[in-house]
């Protein structure tokens, strides 16, 4: 039983981070994504 | 235990569920900001080739056009409401990938010289709009609100400020409303004017940072002159952001004193809990490309995400616009926002005029 309360915790906060820290995690992901060459000349 | 595990499924499905409830939304405004930017170029090409003298229309105004438009006359069915609330995520996620267009140097420069006018504007807003609301009555808390929403970030933070001084949903709706309606009508005044004053990018994008109150709007209204003046006012509205949890802390205290909010015990905590999180994500990003960690194409793609992030930002905008819901709200506090909000633009306006006189802007 005692296994399962911290999976439920950690869940219960990534489910509540906030609008701003989900930005912030997209645009690093999408900046390692630019810096290996995952995404490539980004047109506009 | 089996209670628990038979609980995950559901929950994941649910979290899978809510995720593909954003997608029509979303897919709205990919649509129309993708419209907009056909019809920037159709409209132009087809006016050049005929010899028209017609005004060059970009992508962002064409984007808020075609949202005013839908808002206003179709009621937009439920399933892509949560979608369409999605473009406050892209609005941000727009401002911490513009990071990669300002090297450190440029932040610490501009993003100085906004701090110190954005101290200078909050002082004065704050005294301003409290004059303002005292003078018509309204009532003490709809006046923080007000001047909260106007002096800082517009609706962040009167919904931060709502919490912390526990004021009712009543006032903080009224607040709202004039902050959003108000601007609306900055997106087409401030351009208007910039340009028969003939002002320069960075000063126009500091005006735009610090008169126009919601963060969404500052960054259309910037975008709207050029993309040089749309950078600058990030950068600028960005720094008033920065000073959220400064003036709701304040506020916080006062109302507590009042005992008509909770005591805050924890400042440290509160201001931390406050601060909009995606700032440092900006810096980060600023950061990296000043240590050269982006090649110069890479920093190109980073720009061009950022925009496409605002293009949905900017759809989004024109969508949530709906004019005969904020005219239900009540006429006093939009009077009292209108005249604020045209005090504080001559304000800020004079800031930037004596900012450019002293440092060369």
């Amino acid at each position: 039983m005692s296994t399962d309360k911290p999976t439920a915790t950690a869940s219960n906060k990534s489910a509540s981070l906030s609008l701003d820290t989900w930005a912030v995690i997209a645009a690093l992901v999408l900046a390692l994504a630019v810096r290996f060459d995952i995404l490539k000349n980004v047109s506009w | 235990m089996a209670a628990t595990t038979a609980l995950l499924p559901v929950r994941s499905e649910n979290r899978l569920l809510n995720a593909l409830s954003i997608v029509p939304g979303v897919l709205l405004l990919a649509g129309i900001g993708y419209a907009a930017k056909v019809l920037e170029r159709s409209v132009n090409g087809y006016a050049k080739a005929h010899h028209w003298t017609f005004p060059n229309i970009e992508y962002v105004l064409w984007a808020i056009l075609i949202g005013l438009v839908i808002s206003n006359t179709l009621s937009i069915p439920k399933i892509f409401q949560s979608g369409i609330a999605t473009y406050e995520f892209w609005l941000k996620l727009g401002i911490v990938l513009l990071g990669a267009r300002f090297v450190l140097a440029d932040v610490l420069k501009l993003g100085g010289i906004s701090l110190a006018l954005v101290v200078i504007e909050i002082t004065l807003s704050l005294l301003l709009m409290t004059f303002l609301g005292r003078l018509f009555k309204l009532k003490p808390k709809l006046i923080s609100l007000l001047a909260i929403g106007s002096a800082v970030c517009g609706v962040s933070a009167i919904i931060a400020a709502k919490g912390a001084i526990d004021a009712d949903d009543e006032d903080s709706s009224f607040a709202i409303a004039a902050i959003l309606a108000l601007g609306a009508l900055a997106l087409f005044t401030f351009p208007a004017i910039a340009h028969s004053l003939r002002m320069n990018d960075v000063s126009y994008g500091l005006w735009a940072g610090l008169g126009v109150d919601n963060t969404a709007e500052a960054t259309a209204a910037g975008a709207l002159y050029s993309d040089a003046a749309g950078k600058v006012a990030v950068l600028a509205k960005t720094a008033r952001n920065a000073m959220i949890g400064f003036v709701v802390l304040a506020y916080a205290i006062y109302w507590a004193g009042q005992g008509q909010a909770q005591t805050v015990t924890n400042k440290a905590a509160f201001l931390w809990k406050k601060f909009p999180k995606f700032i440092l994500g900006f810096l980060l990003i600023s950061l990296l490309v000043s240590f050269h960690m982006f090649s110069k194409g890479q920093v190109t793609s980073l720009g061009n995400l950022s925009k496409w992030a605002f293009l949905l930002t900017f759809a989004g905008v024109g969508l949530r616009t709906n004019f005969r819901d904020m005219s239900k709200q009540g006429l006093r506090p939009f009077i009292v926002g209108a005249l604020g909000e045209i005090l504080i633009a001559c304000l800020t306006l004079g800031l930037v005029v004596g900012a450019n006189r002293i440092w060369g802007l």
